[in-house]
């Protein structure tokens, strides 16, 4: 068992692990652009996290553009927003066949290595999580989602082809994040939600898992994110393998709770948007105390923002948050 | 002959048959689809309305009631809607000509600042089989091409969508532009983080949680 999910299982606390970079970048007066174009400015910004907040881990950002941007994809960079992917590379099965399985090189991805390289090194307080966009999200931004969503039924081979590349590439890039030092990558899944359990089983499961096989041991732990999850798919997830499972707010977490194994670490899902980001002292502080009371007992839970927090979110409310798990704790 | 082509055909966008090629459902493989059945309907004299009414509209119905039972997901419900689409090809000549009516233009996009589309483009595709000619935007739709769009069609309806709570409130200056240029054209809007009351409050006319209620809300507009 890993030393990171030791540390949760036998703590007496409900420890706090929100996913954030955002706050980080603010603080430090840059743009998102900056950040997620350049390591060095990302590598700072994680630092400021782990400095600046009592959690038990920090996360570099939670981009889902960068491993597209390494197939071909056009990337939109806007200044204070997260990035996104514009158009659609591949439609076929001879686009799809075509398709090279990117090297390391490409993009931006050689200062996310260097960014999670940094901080791995450098932040000694806390582990440093690194993270990844998951194979069928990957896929899903390469192919258009609505028509991959189709076309597991329609064109199942020309998806499965096209899920091996994206599984293929994101081994690799999982191992070189592994080399850098971090303690693990919390892989995100989201458009997997949208998906029946036995779909979502088949179309992601099974190659998370092979993602799985290949990074995660007693020193790297694997964090499966699906925020599309409201609860119809969790044991697709389970069955992934990894040693942690982060929820969305669109999931009831004492009945995932109750679902998952004690050993498998279970972490969320406060509202990133309408309790971190738009709510008020007050309302994070009952929303926090809630989720504390439902979840009492269960050892394996981490309390969580249920995706990464946006730019913009009042640290104020993040301190509030902090302060509510503590004092809770006691 | 005709009810059992139409309950043929209810069944194909029920299941998500598109046409005799598609592998999908795997029950109903290698039996002819939406497309075929669509083709054999007309040919035999069943009347677009029928089709239309008695076929694709229930049927839709019925997947829209499955999906909010959480009896089936995403992707049959996009199926189901391609079916829908395959059968309409066949009833584009019959709109065209005036012999069947259309309800109406419906003007859709997710609002600017938003890339989320899965929803839109479902709901886009309910919208079209219920009888209505769909003009889809796209994502990340701005202002000036919602105005461009009602300018060009003032007649139309408009939809918009939004999945982020830092962009739903980017629809109340889209909707206020269309109204500066054009106060009779209405305004739906939709998308999860949405509720009725916020739809009220930024003057929108109407409001679906699902696709159902949309067009159950359209179809008040025509009737
Ligand atoms: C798939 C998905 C994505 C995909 C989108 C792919 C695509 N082409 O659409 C990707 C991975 C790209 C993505 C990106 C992001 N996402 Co996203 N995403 C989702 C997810 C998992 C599912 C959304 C979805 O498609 N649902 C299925 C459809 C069918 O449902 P729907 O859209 O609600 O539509 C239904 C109804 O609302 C209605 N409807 C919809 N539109 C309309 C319009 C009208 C007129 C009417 C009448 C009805 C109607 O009909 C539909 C059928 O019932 C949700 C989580 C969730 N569980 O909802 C998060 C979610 C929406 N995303 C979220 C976030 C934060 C993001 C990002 C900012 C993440 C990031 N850090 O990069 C980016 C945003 C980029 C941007 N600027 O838009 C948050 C939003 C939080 C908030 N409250 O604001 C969510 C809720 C996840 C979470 N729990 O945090 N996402």
């Amino acid at each position: 068992m890993s030393n990171f999910i030791n540390q949760i299982l036998q703590s007496e606390k409900t420890l706090a692990f929100p996913i954030m970079t955002h706050p980080g970048i603010e603080a430090l007066g840059k743009t998102v652009r900056e950040a997620v174009s350049d390591g060095e400015i990302h590598y700072q910004a994680i630092k400021y996290i782990s400095e600046h907040f009592d959690t038990i881990a920090c996360t570099s950002i939670m981009d889902l553009t960068v491993e597209a941007e390494a197939f071909g994809a056009i990337i939109n960079l806007p200044e204070h927003e997260v990035p996104s992917v514009t158009g659609r590379l591949v439609n076929d099965l001879k686009s799809v066949g075509s398709l090279e399985v990117p090297t390391l090189d490409k993009g931006r991805i050689p200062q996310y290595l260097l960014a999670n390289k940094l901080a791995a090194e450098n932040i000694r307080s806390k582990p440093v999580f690194s993270g990844c966009i998951g194979p069928f999200s990957l896929a899903g931004r390469l192919y258009d989602m609505s028509e991959i969503l189709m076309d597991i039924y329609i064109e199942p081979d020309v998806v499965n082809q096209l899920l091996e590349k994206c599984t293929e590439f994101l081994v690799n890039y999982c191992r070189a994040l592994k080399a850098t030092g971090t303690t693990g990558v919390i892989i995100a899944e989201p458009a997997a939600g949208l998906l029946s359990d036995d779909d979502c089983m088949m179309y992601s499961t099974v190659f998370v898992k092979q993602i799985v096989d290949a990074v995660q041991d007693d020193n790297f732990t694997v964090i499966l994110h699906n925020c599309g999850n409201t609860g119809h798919c969790t044991n697709a997830m389970i069955a992934s393998g990894a040693r942690a499972l982060h929820f969305g707010n669109a999931i009831n977490m004492e009945d995932v709770l109750k679902q998952c194994p004690e050993n498998v670490v279970v972490i969320g899902n406060l509202n990133p948007v309408g309790v971190f980001k738009q709510g008020t002292e007050s309302s994070v502080r009952k929303a926090t105390q809630k989720l504390m009371t439902e979840t009492a007992g269960y050892k394996n839970f981490v309390i969580s923002s249920g995706c990464d927090l946006p730019p913009f979110v009042p640290e104020e409310n993040i301190r509030v948050f902090l302060e509510t798990v503590k004092s809770n704790n006691v | 002959m005709s009810s059992e082509l139409l309950t043929k055909l209810s069944e194909c966008v029920e299941f998500g048959k598109i046409n005799l090629a598609s592998p999908y459902p795997p029950q109903m493989k290698g039996l002819p689809g939406a497309d075929e059945i669509t083709k054999e309907a007309l040919e035999s004299g069943v009347t677009p309305g029928e089709i239309l009414n008695d076929a694709l509209i229930s049927a839709m119905n019925k997947v829209g009631q499955k999906f909010s039972e959480n009896k089936i997901f995403v992707p049959q419900m996009l199926l189901s809607a391609k079916a829908m689409g395959a059968s309409m090809i066949h009833l584009k000549p019959f709109f065209a000509n005036g012999s069947v009516q259309r309800k109406g233009v419906f003007i859709l996009g997710t609002v600017f600042g938003d890339l989320h589309d899965i929803g839109k483009n479902l709901f886009g595709m309910m919208v079209e089989g219920a009888g209505w000619e769909v003009i889809d935007l796209g994502i990340d739709v701005k202002i000036e091409k919602f105005v461009e769009a009602v300018k060009q069609n003032p007649t139309a309806v408009v939809g918009i969508s939004a999945l982020l709570t830092t962009t739903m409130v980017n629809m109340k200056p889209v909707i206020e532009a269309i109204k500066a240029i054009s106060p009779d054209t209405k305004v739906i809007v939709g998308g999860a983080p949405l509720s009725s009351d916020f739809a009220a409050q930024i003057g929108a006319d109407g409001y679906g949680k699902n696709p159902q209620e949309g067009i159950v809300w359209l179809d008040k507009l025509t009737a």
